[in-house]
């Protein structure tokens, strides 16, 4: 099976991303493929104007993992410029949530599949883009409670708004990690409140960020005997349940 | 490191052009200082820091697997 490795660039120029993807890489031109993905626009009064995207792939011959003795090497050509009429029809706007998450995992040395589909939109009717990871050893990528995922998201949701010119919210997720972590949270909540009314006292969960509060305020929000209320500053914001006076 | 920050910086900010990342290194320390343009800052700062905050816990990371510690200071204009 060919294995290919690729990577996409935003830069304001062809040149530039050329050069920024073959540094990223450490590889010399001869090494890759180049496809312009958007050859970018000028934009009025220089705003909303936007910038080139490239796409290098990494030929299999230069691959130090490729064997050798897989048959037909690819002949070592030099990089051709392909115009932008080529590639699959995709969503611009999921393809750069795609390579903007991608791009940032390069960053981090970082090898995973990254897909990117559309959510539900959220209640301000903004737009929402899942976008799941998956790839071995991505533990490093969730971090302490989820520290480093939701830095992810945030870097790439401004990001991918600032290009687009609309605000757009990205849901990264790591190998189902999030959904999990719902499951999870939504048992304890109602685990902590049968505990709430067994004891007649206050349960304080541990610090949470306001989307995971969120899921536990909702899980108890029809609960019959308690109710729920976050004190306490960020980041060590807590959901407190309080069973109800009877 | 300086090659993430730069591209997170540029693909945030107005003015790309105008971003500079420095790095120094002494031993297993690293210090990168990212310069924007000043009607920029905002962009990578954001409110009370939380842009400035999840661009250094990616930078922690990418560090960690360098094996060496980074910070990365915003410099004024």
């Amino acid at each position: 099976m060919e294995q290919r490795t690729t990577l996409e660039i935003i830069a304001p120029s062809v040149e530039q991303a050329i050069s920024q993807g073959l540094s990223q890489l450490g590889l010399p031109a001869e090494a890759v493929e180049v496809e312009v993905l958007d050859a970018g626009s000028k934009g009025l009064f220089g705003l909303g104007g936007r910038q080139v995207r490239v796409r290098l792939t990494v030929k299999a011959s230069d691959l130090q993992e490729a064997p050798a003795a897989s048959g037909s090497i690819p002949e070592p050509q030099p990089a051709p410029v392909k115009p932008a009429s080529a590639p699959p029809v995709e969503d611009p706007m999921l393809a750069l949530a795609e390579q903007t998450v991608s791009t940032l995992l390069h960053h981090l040395r970082l090898t995973a599949q990254v897909a990117a589909r559309y959510g539900e939109k959220d209640r301000e009717n903004r737009t929402i883009i899942q976008v799941d990871i998956h790839g071995d050893d991505l533990g490093v990528l969730i971090g302490r409670r989820s520290e480093t995922l939701n830095a992810l998201q945030h870097i790439a949701s401004l990001i991918v708004s600032k290009q687009t010119q609309q605000w757009v919210h990205l849901i990264v997720d790591v190998e189902g990690y999030r959904s999990r972590r719902e499951r999870q949270l939504r048992h304890m909540a109602r685990r902590m409140a049968e505990q709430a009314v067994k004891t007649g006292r206050r349960q304080v969960l541990e610090p949470m960020t306001a989307a995971e509060r969120r899921i536990v305020h909702l899980e108890l929000r029809n609960h019959p005997a308690v109710t729920t209320e976050s004190i306490g500053e960020e980041p060590a914001r807590k959901v407190t349940i309080i069973p109800k006076k009877s | 490191m300086k090659a993430m920050i730069e591209y997170i910086a540029r693909s945030l900010v107005e003015k790309p052009e105008a971003v500079v990342v420095n790095e120094f290194r002494s031993g297993d320390r690293v210090r990168l200082e990212l310069s924007v343009a000043r009607e920029d800052m905002g962009r990578v700062i954001g409110k009370s820091g939380r842009v400035a905050n999840a661009i250094r816990t990616l930078l922690r990371v990418a560090a960690e697997r360098e094996g060496v510690q980074a910070t990365l200071d915003v410099l004024e204009p």
